[in-house]
Formats: structure tokens, sequence, C-alpha cells
């Protein structure tokens, strides 16, 4: 009796996210993100910018405002400045132990200002907020609050707490949480013609640079995929091609100081992780029934 | 009125920007490169500078006046 052995060899599928960075500072972060999928990109993109909690006034208690403008806009103004996060020592209200609507230590911060003009006009700024936590501070001492003519003064409480951003624009942590497809161009200069560098001068980023007599990639990665330069070749068919890398991204966060830009993303993933978690808790009571 | 704390579109901190870029607008300078300079990269964020009048300095103005004239009559 013959027996053939077939021996089916499965190929690992080598799906690794891999990171590298390009661009790290205290605001800014830009990453080159491969073996991802936009599913993926976007769940954190929108995390980032949604769900990522942060640190800001949410209730002010108006003392004396003799000041120009109404209450309700300086509590506005002092919603809206980003305030240094703690997260490691401070919780949720709706998640904090303490169950009360007014917070406790853990789950709200307390800031104080009190200001007078005393002679002519003078500018409070964010600087003057007098925070119970040292930690918990304006990300700038240099945000106007108002303005005061000689007299006019302004004496307040603000209680800041962790909120998210799908709440409230004052609790996002980035002003910019954004991702691209990682471009890929060829030019293939033996069917270029002399049209004197069309694809060249109308690009808005600088990609393209013309060097001895040739079109040459100057910065890959500023392209950001508009096609302006095939649309301007007179030639046909294009010697230019513009397209993307398949599960390639690079992703750009900028922080309003808040957190720093890594933080965001860590953040965002362990939001990921717990969302994914709790589903699959349900799902798996759900069915179970 | 006053300078906005943010930028309205992407929520960037705008606000502490404004008096170094108001100073050096009224030195000459040229816009553009102050703006380049204190790191406002966006578009979204370049208006909020380029196109603030801060109307508080004109409003303030009627209550300096009247703070001189209170302090006039208790003079006299
Ligand atoms: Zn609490
Ligand atoms: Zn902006």
């Amino acid at each position: 009796m013959n027996r053939t052995v077939i021996i089916l060899t499965i190929v690992e599928c080598p799906r690794q996210v891999k990171i590298e960075v390009l661009e790290k500072n205290d605001t800014n972060l830009r990453l080159v993100i491969k073996e991802a999928d936009v599913p993926f990109m976007n769940a954190l993109r929108r995390i980032a910018l949604a769900e990522v909690p942060s640190m800001a006034i949410d209730e002010v208690v108006m003392i004396e405002n003799s000041s120009i403008l109404q209450d309700e806009i300086i509590a506005h103004r002092l919603g809206l400045t980003p305030l240094k996060t703690d997260l490691n020592s401070y919780n949720l209200p709706e998640e904090c132990e303490c169950k009360s609507e007014f917070g406790c230590p853990l789950c709200r911060v307390t800031l104080t200002l009190d200001a007078e003009a005393k002679e002519g006009i003078r500018t409070v700024y964010s600087g003057e907020l007098v925070s119970e936590n040292p930690d918990i501070v304006p990300v700038s001492d240099k945000v106007p609050i108002i303005k005061l003519a000689k007299g006019q003064k302004l004496k307040l409480e603000a209680y800041a707490r962790l909120g998210k951003g799908k709440d409230h624009a004052k609790w996002q942590p980035v002003s910019m949480c954004a991702y691209k497809y990682y471009p890929q161009i060829e030019v293939s200069t033996e069917d270029c013609g002399d049209c004197g560098a069309k694809c060249v001068n109308i690009c808005p980023k600088k990609v393209l640079t013309v060097k001895e007599n040739k079109v040459e990639v100057r910065e890959l990665l500023a392209c950001n995929l508009c096609m302006d330069c095939v649309e301007a070749c007179p030639k046909e068919p294009k010697p230019i091609k513009v397209g993307w890398e398949k599960n390639a991204f690079i992703m750009n966060i900028e922080s309003t100081g808040v957190l720093p830009p890594e933080r965001v993303l860590q953040e965002a993933t362990k939001i990921l992780d717990k969302q994914l978690a709790e589903f699959e808790e349900q799902l798996k009571e759900e069915t179970e029934k | 009125m006053i300078i906005p704390v943010r930028c309205f579109t992407c929520g960037k901190l705008i606000g502490d920007r404004w008096e170094e870029f108001a100073r050096r607008v009224r030195t000459g300078e040229n816009a553009s490169d102050i703006l380049d300079s204190l790191g406002i990269k966006r578009y979204c964020c370049r208006r909020m500078l380029l196109s603030n009048v801060e109307i508080i300095d004109e409003v303030l103005r009627f209550y300096e006046e009247a703070e001189k004239r209170k302090e006039s009559r208790s003079f006299y």
C-alpha cells in the first residue's frame, strides 16, 4: 500500500508592528508605523483625540468679578487653559470611589485666583492661578485671562477634574493627531522629457528636485499624495508614479502640553485594550446565558 | 474682544504667544516670520493671531476715563 505523505508548510506571517521615531520633542511626535492597518491606526487616532483623559477646569465659583467680561466668558477661558495632568494620582470623577458630585482630593483639584488692578490697566495671566497641587498648574504661565482697568477686581475659585475629549474639547490632550500613508514615488528618468521641471515646481511640499538634469525625490516623507506632479506632467504615459506603501503609515501627534505625546499614545492603547476586554466579557456573558 | 486661549479649529494653545506676536509686529517685523519662529505652523492657528483685534483695550479706555473723572470729582 502506497501512502503519500503531504507535508504542509505553514508560512508564519510576520505581522509585528514596527515603529520608527522620526521626530520627538516635548510636544511633537512623528512616527513611521509599519505592518499596521487603517482600522487599527484610526482606532488609536480617535481614542487619542476623544478618550484619553486630561485635566481641565470644569467649575468656577465667582467670588468677585467687577471686570468687563462676564463670569461665563472668564470661566470658559479658564476651562480652555491646558493644565499639566497627572494620570497616575487622579481618577476620573465617574470612576472615583467617592461617588460624590462635589469630588474628593483624588478626583478634583482646586485653583484660586485673586487679582486686582491697583494702578492702571493690568493683564491677569494664567500663571497667577494658585493650585493646591503644585503639579497641576497651567501648561503656560503667559495665557492672558483678562485685562482689568484700575479698581477692577477678579476673585474666584476653580475646580479642575479629569475629563475626556468627547465631552468637551478642553479635555482633548492633543491639538493634532493624524496619520497618512507612507508615500512611494518612482521617476523613470529615461522617459522623462524636457518640460522644464513642471512636476518639481507644482509640488506644494517641494518633494521633488532637479539634480544634473534629472528629476529626483528630495524629501519623500513630506509627500501628501496630492498627485499634482503626475497631473502636471505633459508626457503620456506618465514617467512619474506616485503611490503608497501598503500597511505603512506616518503618524503625527502634537500634544497641547498636558501630557507628553508618547504618553497619550500609550494611554490610547491601554484604553483600546480595556474596551476590548469589556466587550469580550459582555459577549461571553450574553451568549452563555 | 481678547485673544482666544486656543485655536478654534485644532485646539492648539495660542493665547500665550499673542503678546510677543503683537510686540514684534509693532516693531515692523514680518508677521509670517514671527509666526514661523513662534512654532505656529498650521493656517488655522496662524489666522487666530493674524486676525485678532484686542477690542478690550478700546473698551477699557472708557473705564479709565470714568475712574479719572471720579478721582477729580472727589479732589475738588
Ligand atoms: Zn473622588
Ligand atoms: Zn489651529
